[in-house]
C-alpha cells in the first residue's frame, strides 16, 4: 500500500484522533483503489492525500450532521504531545524530545490551514502544484499561505524560546 | 525588512519552484545579502526539525491489516457476485468495474486516433504490468516463493493469490521455472510466475477479467508485453527477450493448459 504512512499522518493532523484518523485513511484508501486511475503514476501521493482530505471532510460533515462533533480547541496542548513519534530512535535525547514535542504542541495552535500546507510541503515533500490541488486552492495562495505559516510557526517558535537563553536557536 | 527582496521569492527558491533564470538571478543577490542568507537557514532548521520530529509517523499496524483487510474484500476473485455484502453492493464495485472496462475500451479507440500524434501511454493496466515487472527486478522483489518445483508453486498460490493459475516448468525448452510470486494490480493479487530464459527474466502474471478486456500485444518502454486468455484468466508475459522466445513461452504454456484455441 503505497503512501499509507503519509495519509496516515495527514489524517492525524485532520482528525486529531487516531481512531477518526483511521477510519479516514480506510475509507480513502478504499475510495483510491475503487477509482479509475488507480495508485499510479508521479502524483499519486498528492491524489491519495486529496481523497484523504475529501473524505475527512465527508466524514466530519456527517458527524455535525448528527449532532455530535468534538471540535477541537485551536491550542490543546494534548493534541501536540500526542502528534509526536512515539518510537523516537535512540539517539533522542530528552532534550530532544521536549524539542519535538513543543514543535508538535506549536503546530497543533496553528490555523489549520496554514498547518496543512507546513505538513505537506515539508514533511510531504508535494511542490506547490500539488498542495494546491490537495487543499484546493490556488497555486498563488499556496506561496502566500505557506510564507504566513512559516512566519507564524517561526514566531511562536522564537516566542517559545524567549527565557530558554540556553536553547539552540 | 531592509532587503527589498520579497520573502516568499525567497521561500520559491528554498522550495525549488523557481524557474532557472529566476533562481540564477536570486542566487546573484543571495551572495551578497547577508540577510536573504540568514533566512534560508531559517528555513532549513524549519523543515530539518519537522521532517525530524513530526515525519515520523507511522499507520500502526492494526491500521495496515485492516486496510488490508478491506482491500481484500474489495477484490474478491469468484463469485464475485454471490460474495458481496449488502454493503458492498452500496459501494458497488461492479459499477467501477465497468467503468474500469469501459475505459479500457475507449483507451483503445483513443491509441488508435492518436497514434501518430504522441506516444501516449493510455491502457493503465500497460504501466501497472510494465512497473510490475521492473520492480521485479530489484534485488528481494523477484520471488515469494523460490522453487522449480511446479507442485510447490501452485499451491503456495492458492493461499496468496486471488487465482491459482497452472504452473509449468519448460525448463527442457530452455524456460526453467524459478518460482512464483504475488502482485496486487487492477484491484486484485495477481498471480506471477517466474521463468528463467538465458539472462532474461520473464514474468507471467495472470489474474480474473470478467469483462473479456484482453489488451493487444504491445511494447513499453523497451519492455515486450504479451497477452492472451484462457477461460477466465488474463494472462501476460512480460519480458526483454525477443518477441519469438516471448511467444514461444506463451505457446509452451497454452498448449501445457490445453488451450489451442488461439494460435
Amino acid at each position: 500500500m503505497p503512501h499509507l504512512d503519509a495519509a496516515y499522518r495527514f489524517a492525524r493532523w485532520l482528525t486529531r484522533s487516531p481512531s477518526d484518523a483511521d477510519d479516514v485513511v480506510q475509507e480513502a484508501i478504499l475510495r483510491a483503489y475503487r477509482s479509475f486511475e488507480g495508485l499510479r503514476g508521479s502524483d499519486a501521493k498528492a491524489w491519495l492525500l486529496t481523497i484523504v482530505k475529501n473524505c475527512h471532510r465527508t466524514i466530519a460533515a456527517q458527524a455535525r450532521g448528527r449532532g455530535f462533533v468534538p471540535l477541537p480547541q485551536e491550542t490543546d496542548e494534548r493534541d501536540g504531545h500526542a502528534m509526536v513519534a512515539t518510537t523516537a530512535g535512540p539517539e533522542a535525547t530528552s532534550m530532544r524530545r521536549d524539542e519535538a514535542r513543543t514543535l508538535a504542541r506549536l503546530m497543533a495552535s496553528l490555523p489549520a490551514e496554514h498547518r496543512e500546507v507546513l505538513i505537506l510541503r515539508e514533511i510531504e515533500e508535494l511542490d506547490y502544484r500539488e498542495i494546491a490541488a490537495v487543499a484546493q486552492i490556488p497555486i498563488g495562495t499556496v506561496m502566500s499561505r505557506l510564507a504566513r505559516a512559516r512566519a507564524a510557526l517561526k514566531e511562536r517558535w522564537l516566542a517559545e524560546l524567549e527565557g530558554e537563553p540556553d536553547a539552540v536557536r | 525588512m531592509p532587503c527589498a527582496e520579497t520573502p516568499s521569492r525567497l521561500e520559491a527558491y528554498f522550495d525549488g519552484e523557481l524557474d532557472a533564470i529566476s533562481a540564477a538571478d536570486l542566487e546573484r543577490h543571495i551572495g551578497e545579502c547577508a540577510e536573504c542568507q540568514a533566512e534560508l537557514e531559517n528555513l532549513e532548521k524549519l523543515r530539518r526539525s519537522l521532517r525530524r520530529d513530526l515525519g515520523f509517523d507511522r499507520a500502526t499496524p492494526e491500521l495496515r491489516a485492516r486496510v488490508a483487510a478491506a482491500l481484500d474484500r474489495e477484490a474478491v476473485p469468484e463469485p464475485r457476485d454471490a460474495r458481496l455484502s449488502p454493503r458492498a453492493l452500496a459501494g458497488a464495485p461492479g459499477f467501477w468495474r465497468g467503468v474500469i472496462a469501459g475505459m479500457g475500451g475507449l483507451a483503445v479507440a483513443a491509441s488508435a486516433v492518436f497514434l501518430f500524434a504522441a506516444p501516449v501511454s493510455v491502457n493503465p493496466l500497460f504501466n501497472d504490468l510494465v512497473n510490475a515487472h521492473v520492480r521485479s527486478l530489484m534485488p528481494t522483489h523477484l520471488i515469494d516463493v523460490e522453487s522449480t518445483d511446479r507442485h510447490t508453486v501452485k499451491p503456495w498460490f492458492a493461499g496468496h493469490a486471488d487465482v491459482s493459475p497452472a504452473v509449468f516448468d519448460f525448463a527442457d525448452e530452455g524456460y526453467r521455472l524459478v518460482g512464483g510470486r504475488a502482485d496486487y494490480f487492477d484491484r486484485q493479487r495477481a498471480a506471477v510466475v517466474v521463468y528463467q530464459h538465458g539472462p532474461h527474466i520473464i514474468n507471467v502474471f495472470s489474474w480474473v477479467d470478467d469483462h473479456n478486456s484482453l489488451p493487444g500485444d504491445t511494447t513499453r518502454s523497451g519492455w515486450h508485453l504479451a497477452f492472451w486468455r484462457t477461460g477466465n484468466l488474463n494472462y501476460c508475459a512480460v519480458s526483454d527477450t525477443g518477441w519469438d522466445e516471448l511467444m514461444r513461452l506463451e505457446s509452451l504454456i497454452k498448449e501445457a493448459t490445453g488451450d489451442t484455441r488461439h494460435p
